[in-house]
């Protein structure tokens, strides 16, 4: 009798044990899907940002060759330069004087609020990189190495 | 677009979140989105078409007070039933950290799932004790709205996340219409506090004091008060008592005249106001606003320009703010007329506005729409 409560009892632990497993990993692949999209996104916005800047810099009557210059550079800019050359377009758009550049206040609203979308875009990537990474850190995921099928996502830190 | 709003707590009963859920449906709706709204309420309740009546609520002891919540395995089935039904392009949970309704929609839905945090008063011992049990809620939230600074230090020391911060939205326009109540505010000036004046962190005591001091040279000021507490329950002076007006617990309608019956509003409170909803309030009726110099109210008022600051906690301070203003009806006037540009920013189109934007960026950030999820995490979970 003991014995057969002894195999129970084990084969009680070893599904419970696995249906943790399995749910952490299924909450795992779904942190790291999220991240992939809210990165996505996160990069639309800046191809987004960076086109309507590049505009308003072409089109204002007195033209912001730097804006525009800055504007290209974070369209073009390679993948361990971007955050630097989207940071440069963020100070220009500060220093951007839109009275003295006769701005058309059309291009000036799509290029403020393509800045709102991207600074949201950025705070949800943000929570869900947080997310991940935190889940990266359990016990259980690094001593099974559940995480080893999915890349590691990083913070995109920039100014906006 | 297709949205679906969760309340937690149960409509028929007033309370902040309901209020606020309300107001932004309509203006959503107002829009043109197509809105629907899943709370704990009766099926025989008298409900606006766009409420969804989940069951029931029970009254639950939380944060001091009682919330009635709807939570349990009938709840979830109408959840999923709801979501089922709904095809929204995205879910706006509200509160999803109290066991709720809100929890339970965010636990079995998947997709693009917005979240707005309310509340500023939570136990931080409580709450790091759950932590681990949130975490699992909180990550499948794709936005995440804060109402206050206050409530984002919340959310980043308690909850690990940042938020967007949008404030609470006023429907200026009821405001600024609303019909002053009969004979008021009159010849002798009249000041005005709304609130539960029992509790010292509402400062009212200070204001009594200051209006003790002042009144004695005034012989027509008169106080217009406003509060769901007991007016036994205090000791007043007896130039207060004398002057006083109470009109004891007043609906949404009443809150709007009794706030356009006042030459000032007065806001005593001594700490722990996440927004000043209140202060937002008196600004779209028109009525100059006299505050503590608390940070948050300092914002509301632009710093001083939309309203005037008296030092936190000094009587003094308030009693010679009051008679200033109260001697001065161009400054009342222009106080009132930057108030009335300010609260523009806080007004249900725009605040909606800024909602909509946060619902794009999640329905940017989790393609497809909200479904009822497979139940891995609830019953494993």
């Amino acid at each position: 009798m003991l014995d057969v409560a002894w195999v129970v009892g084990v084969v009680a632990v070893v599904v419970l044990v696995g249906t943790y497993v399995t749910w952490l990993a299924a909450r795992l692949d779904r942190l790291h899907l999220r991240a992939g999209s809210a990165r996505r996104a996160l990069d639309a916005q800046l191809v987004r940002r960076a086109a309507a800047a590049a505009v308003l810099g072409e089109q204002a009557d007195t033209p912001q060759d730097e804006l525009y210059l800055a504007a290209r550079a974070a369209l073009d800019a390679p993948n361990g330069e971007r955050e630097a050359a989207e940071n440069d377009l963020t100070r220009r758009l500060r220093e951007l004087d839109v009275t003295s550049a006769k701005a058309d206040p059309a291009l000036v609203e799509a290029v403020d609020a393509a800045g709102r979308r991207l600074a949201l875009a950025r705070q949800v990537h943000t929570d869900s990189v947080r997310d991940v990474l935190t889940l990266r850190e359990h016990r259980m995921v690094r001593m099974l190495g559940l995480a080893r099928r999915h890349g590691r996502p990083a913070y995109f830190d920039i100014d906006v | 677009m297709r949205i679906g709003i969760v309340c937690p707590y149960s409509l028929d009963v007033p309370g902040g979140v309901q209020f606020h859920i309300r107001d932004l449906a309509e203006t959503l709706i107002g829009l043109g989105h197509e809105v629907s709204v899943l709370a704990p309420a009766d099926e025989e309740a008298d409900l606006p078409d766009y409420v969804v009546a989940a069951g029931r609520a029970v009254a639950v002891p939380y944060n001091g007070s009682v919330a009635r919540l709807a939570f349990g395995p009938i709840s979830l089935a109408r959840v999923r039933k709801w979501l089922a039904n709904g095809r929204f392009d995205v879910l706006h949970a509200h509160e999803p950290t109290v066991p709720s309704l809100s929890m339970l929609a965010v636990m079995t839905a998947d997709g693009p799932i917005v979240a707005t945090f309310h509340s500023a008063l939570i136990r931080s011992k409580m709450m790091a004790a759950a932590q681990v049990a949130l975490q699992v809620v909180l990550e499948r939230i794709t936005g995440r709205i804060v109402v206050s600074d206050l409530a984002r230090r919340v959310q980043v020391e308690h909850l690990g996340g940042g938020g967007v911060e949008i404030p609470n939205g006023v429907a200026v326009a009821k405001f600024a219409t609303a019909e002053p109540l009969p004979g008021w505010p009159g010849e002798g000036g009249a000041i005005g506090f709304l609130g539960r004046f029992t509790e010292p962190r509402k400062g009212f005591g200070i204001l009594t004091e200051a209006f003790a001091q002042i009144a004695p040279e005034r012989p027509g000021l008169r106080l217009l008060l406003a509060g769901p507490s007991d007016l036994d329950e205090i000791e007043l002076p007896s130039i207060v008592r004398e002057r006083l007006t109470f009109l004891g617990k007043v609906s949404e309608p009443d809150k709007a005249r009794m706030l356009r019956s006042v030459d000032l509003y007065i806001a005593p409170n001594t700490g722990g106001e996440s927004f000043g909803m209140i202060l937002t309030e008196a600004m779209a009726a028109g009525t100059p606003v006299v505050a503590s110099d608390l940070d948050a109210f300092r914002r509301v008022l632009d710093g001083g320009r939309a309203g005037a600051l008296f030092a936190n906690g000094d009587v003094g301070s308030l009693a010679r703010t009051m008679s200033e203003l109260l001697d001065d009806p161009g400054r009342r006037a222009d106080l009132a007329a930057k108030a009335t540009a300010v609260v523009g920013e806080f007004d249900w189109p725009v605040v909606a506005q800024r909602v909509l934007e946060v619902y794009q960026t999640a329905i940017d950030a989790s393609p497809g729409k909200v479904v009822p999820g497979a139940d891995e995490s609830l019953t494993a979970g």
